[in-house]
């Protein structure tokens, strides 16, 4: 029996580097045949259900108009108000979360390597387990639902924008709430569901507050159509997204760098 | 290599360590206390998993909290058993490479894998590994990037007796090298094979330090508490007394609770004063032999 052979006293590990291999390892602990099943079944919901609304619709004698908007109403009250943050909530929270309570964020946070580049490979993690379950859905439930009518292509590529933007954001505030907090999930519906879901309804500062103002943004200028419920510019939207993304990253790296790890 | 200066962690109202003061050079140093002593938050402080409430801890010179590049300097086993679960041994060792810097982590991590006696070719995910097996697994990845200084938190839990031997050799072998090891564990047989220096530690506070040697004395010195089961304790209790082998006594309606300095003494004398007495011993039992009450005499004795 023999130790290693010597190597360099100093070492550190490249940010590139450090980001891809945080992302390797979480990615395979965070998606899970549970999660997968279950936030499966919820988009497969979403489909079904849009499917049925575009067959009622079409019977119905809907304009084509009014389809449109029957679409893209039932892509952000379904999708981006419940899968985008719920997905996003269950992945996000759990990447650094579930680490931190198992004990093995210690074989990532003892290492010489910057925090930002972990948090940046979590978070990505997180994001590609759910953007998968959070696009597909929307996009397809939002394209069924205005039962493919002339403009609904646009809708379908409208609806891939506003829920991949909102799922990195939502993920990027989640990793952030999973340092953070113990029992993260229950606290992150106690957000999706009471300040999401009925903060755009408190005016226009409390809406302002809420990601969900900028998804439905993005949805309806990126789609193209005049849905009515567009309040910010695409412009502000994409800015607010991609702010709130880098600001819970930068936030989740100070965290990880303060936290206790047991 | 590590020096331990008045440190203390409170978690809310508990004290986990109390004041500790002590350094640790190269070789094997064995840190020993029952649970819930304070073991795993000392080396926690010291990795700057967690930073001391009071106090200062340099490992190889710095504070392992604010300098991020000594990390790659420390090995640690921790006394979780989480691992990524998803992954092999290879895999999960190779990753603890890659994460320490280590040029080529898969042939790295095939060494470290064969020092603990590990199948690196063994696919199955580590979920699926026994305890002693994941034991090994957190030790082959402490091992992987050569550091200079272990911190190995219960590393021979779960082990067979010849895996513990081999690693006891192991530790010993990387003391030697220059290596500081710095090894925890509750049960005094293993820190007696480990048979180096040792940290004594109980209740949060460091009860003792020195030679295994000296400490085995000084924990022989202290009174030992011996119940007996006669027929006619109140006679016995009386002869015992007489004698001097008890230094205290206690009597009960069948028995009596014997305090005494020498207990081999006392085993000695105990079937002739029956048989002199002419009555009945049916029982002849420790009451304090567990480590906890040899820990709390110690740190009482302080």
């Amino acid at each position: 029996m023999t130790a290693p052979t010597a190597s360099p006293a100093r070492r550190h590990v490249p940010r590139l580097r450090a980001a891809t291999l945080t992302y390797r390892v979480l990615v395979r602990q965070v998606i899970t045949p549970g999660r997968l099943a279950a936030l499966g079944a919820l988009g497969a919901l979403m489909i079904l259900v849009g499917w049925l609304v575009g067959i009622t619709a079409e019977d119905g004698g809907r304009s084509a108009a009014g389809l449109l908007r029957d679409g893209a109403g039932y892509a952000d009250g379904f999708g981006l108000i419940i899968i985008v943050p719920i997905v996003a909530l269950v992945f996000g929270s759990s990447v650094l979360g579930e680490t931190r309570e198992d004990g093995t964020l210690v074989y990532l946070w003892l290492r010489p390597m910057d925090r930002g580049p972990v948090v940046v490979g979590a978070a990505a993690a997180a994001a590609t387990a759910a953007l998968p379950l959070t696009v597909v859905p929307t996009a397809l439930g939002g394209w069924l639902a205005a039962d493919r009518v002339a403009g609904s292509a646009d809708l379908l590529w409208g609806a891939v924008a506003a829920a991949a933007l909102g799922t990195a954001a939502y993920s990027s505030l989640f990793v952030l709430v999973g340092l953070l907090l113990k029992k993260p999930i229950m606290w992150g519906l106690g957000y999706v569901l009471l300040w999401e879901g009925l903060a755009v309804g408190l005016g226009d500062f409390a809406a302002r507050l809420s990601l969900r103002g900028y998804t439905r943004s993005v949805l309806s200028h990126l789609g193209g159509i005049d849905y009515g419920f567009d309040p910010y510019t695409t412009t502000t939207a994409l800015v607010v997204l991609a702010a709130v993304s880098v600001a819970g990253l930068i936030l989740a790296a100070i965290r990880l760098n303060r936290l206790d790890v047991a | 290599m590590v020096q331990v200066n008045g440190v203390s962690k409170v978690f809310g109202d508990v004290v986990a360590v109390s004041d500790v003061t002590f350094s640790v050079r190269a070789g094997v140093t064995a840190l020993l206390g029952p649970n819930g002593a304070g073991k795993s938050t000392l080396f926690r402080v010291m990795c700057g998993l967690t930073p001391p409430t009071q106090g200062t801890v340099r490992v190889l010179g710095v504070d392992a909290r604010r300098d991020r590049t000594v990390r790659g300097r420390i090995g640690l086993v921790p006394q979780q058993d989480g691992l990524f679960d998803r992954l092999s041994a290879l895999q999960f060792v190779s990753f603890a490479a890659a994460t320490e810097a280590v040029a080529g982590p898969e042939p790295a991590a095939r060494r470290a894998l064969e020092i603990v006696d590990l199948d690196a070719d063994d696919s199955r995910p580590v979920s699926g590994f026994s305890k002693g097996m994941r034991q090994r697994v957190k030790l082959a990845a402490a091992l992987v990037h050569d550091p200079e200084v272990l911190i190995l938190d219960e590393p021979l839990t779960g082990l067979d007796p010849v895996q513990r031997r081999r690693m006891i050799e192991l530790f010993h072998g990387l003391g030697d090298e220059g290596r500081c090891v710095l090894v925890s564990s509750h049960v005094l047989e293993e820190v007696a094979r480990l048979g180096s220096r040792i940290l004594l530690i109980a209740q949060g506070r460091l009860a003792a330090t020195g030679d295994y040697r000296e400490l085995r004395e000084l924990m022989d010195d202290r009174p030992h508490r011996i119940r007996i089961a006669v027929d006619r304790p109140r006679q016995f209790a009386a002869a015992l007394v007489e004698s001097g082998t008890a230094v205290g006594v206690s009597v009960g309606r069948d028995s009596l609770v014997v305090d005494t300095r020498d207990v081999d003494r006392l085993g000695r004398e105990v079937a002739p004063l029956a048989q002199r007495l002419d009555t009945r011993l049916s029982r002849v039992a420790p009451l304090d032999e567990d480590l906890e009450s040899v820990f709390r005499y110690l740190v009482e004795k302080r």
